[in-house]
């Protein structure tokens, strides 16, 4: 009798482990030749030129961008100086003819690099003051008087647009300079120059930055060439996998959008504003779609940013590992956008946990998610879409933000109590262990993502509404 | 039971915990490494805290210091001294 059970509960935790350990891209790192190829000099010239096409498919540039990868291959011992070289080249001369007013848009860039090194200058001066000890909180409270500063600054002045361009770019760069920031505190802090390769890597980055600071490069680096091998052959698989969900992601909207006519969720979003709703059907179709898609951009992007860095020597995690085998919000949380899911930790979570309802756990850990996926979460978005503030002023783009604070309110009870569920080793089973709380999870972020809108132009009661269509209740 | 055993043991909980039961060495990297994630390190935290008296307030929190076996020995002796 236990063993019939033994085989019956061996054989679907088989079929997870086939599964959890299938691989579509070989794992080439692991195999000797490959390695030790990898090491030598054609190798690394092989391991660029293919990274270089599947660039070109990427990126429009990524010319300059393998050139600065083969730089930093060639020359390991001065990796980290050439992340600056390339950063700074990556900064100025290769966006110059995106730029509207090259020389403007550039002279404002250096004079908010220079306000990032006052602050790096200072907070190195005055490290043990309230200051140092404070620095990215003064850093961050600092920006967001600037920014009520410029929302009720005259618009009739010519130094209106200037004031509103200088809070846009330091807006692009604050988070960085948070991070570089956080490094002094390390016993083994990088210098000035080697913080300024961290700002927008070359590699690319959102506002979230991208590998997060100098702190964690240090840790990541490849020590020798079999690391570098490595690392280099991991960021090739990572842009391989990104290409094939990039053309996967393309088939799927054809298919979804064109051949089954499912609406993209922002056109049955519209019709349900105006009261001419898709079908129940339609509108789950629809928003599961939305939250597929959303898994693939994000995919896309964030696995291309990770696989230049590990190019460049970096062994990073991924940014979006897994999603769609997290068992609990919390591990969709932090497998969807790492990331992001990183700079909330970093500065609203662990700030918070550490200092506050020390006595009691369950407290002390629901208060630092809502602080950081609450909190955190709406803050970084607010202070990101600077626009709508220019265009709206700053209490009605406040105000017409409420359908995002109330998306971050749930997210983050809903991170909450994930965490503060006692934690048990995943149920026996394929079904039981891993299809029920994926589709608890799944459905959970399909449903929040009606709210996941930072546009300012529906209220709240429109969300609701479509909630309403997809249980076929129109009102 | 000694100290390293103990805090063995533990991440080993941990790790069985996400179902992860994949053996590794006193310097694995754990959370650097992918294998623990955010919320398994606010455990760590809070098992340091109660169970060797570790005070992050001041030390602040760096990955780095809780990253392995070797990482959280070698933080206790420190704050011990």
């Amino acid at each position: 009798m236990s063993t019939q059970v033994a085989i019956s509960d061996a054989f679907p935790s088989r079929t997870a482990n086939w599964l959890a350990n299938f691989r579509i891209i070989p794992r080439i790192e692991t195999y000797p030749f490959v390695l030790n190829f990898a090491q030598k000099f054609a190798g690394k010239l092989l391991i660029l030129a293919l990274f270089a096409g599947g660039l070109s498919f990427a990126t429009p540039q990524w010319i300059p961008l393998s050139l600065c990868l083969a730089m930093i291959t060639f020359v390991p011992v001065r990796r980290r100086i050439l992340v600056t070289v390339a950063t700074l080249i990556f900064t100025f001369v290769v966006p110059w003819n995106t730029f509207l007013h090259p020389f403007y848009t550039s002279s404002l860039i250096i004079f908010v690099i220079m306000l990032g090194a006052v602050c790096f200058w200072l907070v190195v001066q005055f490290r043990n003051s309230v200051l140092g000890r404070h620095a990215v909180f003064f850093l961050l409270t600092g920006y967001s008087l600037f920014i009520i500063f410029a929302a009720y600054f005259p618009n009739n002045t010519p130094v209106y647009l200037a004031v509103w361009d200088l809070a846009y770019i330091f807006g692009i760069y604050v988070w960085f300079f948070a991070y570089s920031l956080q490094d002094i505190r390390a016993t083994d802090r990088d210098g000035l120059g080697l913080q300024l390769g961290t700002y927008r890597p070359f590699w690319g980055s959102t506002h979230t930055p991208f590998a997060k600071g100098a702190s964690y490069l240090r840790r990541i680096e490849a020590r020798d060439g079999e690391q570098l091998a490595v690392t280099q052959l991991k960021g090739f698989k990572l842009l391989a996998w990104s290409l094939l969900i990039s053309v996967f992601s393309k088939y799927f909207q054809l298919f979804v959008h064109g051949y089954l006519a499912i609406p993209t969720f922002p056109a049955a979003f519209v019709h349900s504003v105006q009261h001419k709703p898709d079908a129940w059907y339609m509108c789950w179709a629809s928003l599961v779609t939305a939250f597929f898609e959303e898994v693939f951009y994000i995919s896309i992007w964030g696995h291309r940013f990770i696989a230049c860095c590990r190019m460049a020597g970096f062994n990073a995690l991924r940014n979006t590992h897994r999603p769609l085998s997290a068992r609990t919000v919390a591990e969709f949380w932090n497998s969807f956008y790492f990331y992001f899911k990183e700079l909330l930790a970093d500065f609203f979570f662990y700030p918070v946990f550490l200092n506050y309802f020390k006595k009691n756990k369950r407290l002390r850990i629901a208060v630092a998610t809502f602080a950081a996926a609450g909190f955190g979460n709406a803050f970084y978005h607010f202070i990101r879409d600077l626009h709508f503030i220019s265009e709206l002023g700053l209490w009605r783009a406040f105000t017409a933000y409420h359908v995002y604070l109330f998306y971050c309110t749930v997210l983050a009870g809903g991170i909450a109590i994930s965490q503060l569920r006692k934690r048990r080793p995943p149920p026996a089973g394929f079904f039981r262990g891993h299809v029920v709380p994926v589709f608890g999870v799944v459905l959970f972020y399909c449903l929040l993502h009606v709210f996941d809108y930072t546009e300012r132009t529906y209220p709240i009661r429109e969300h609701f509404r479509f909630v309403a269509h997809l249980i076929n209740l129109g009102y | 039971m000694d100290q390293r055993e103990e805090i063995r043991k533990y991440l080993q909980e941990l790790l069985a915990l996400k179902g992860d039961r994949q053996p590794f060495v006193d310097d694995t990297s754990l959370l650097l490494g992918g294998r623990l994630a955010s919320v398994d390190a606010v455990d760590i935290v809070v098992f340091l805290e109660e169970k060797f008296g570790v005070d992050f307030t001041e030390l602040g929190f760096d990955p780095t210091l809780i990253d392995s076996v070797d990482a959280i020995d070698s933080l206790i002796q420190t704050v011990k001294k």
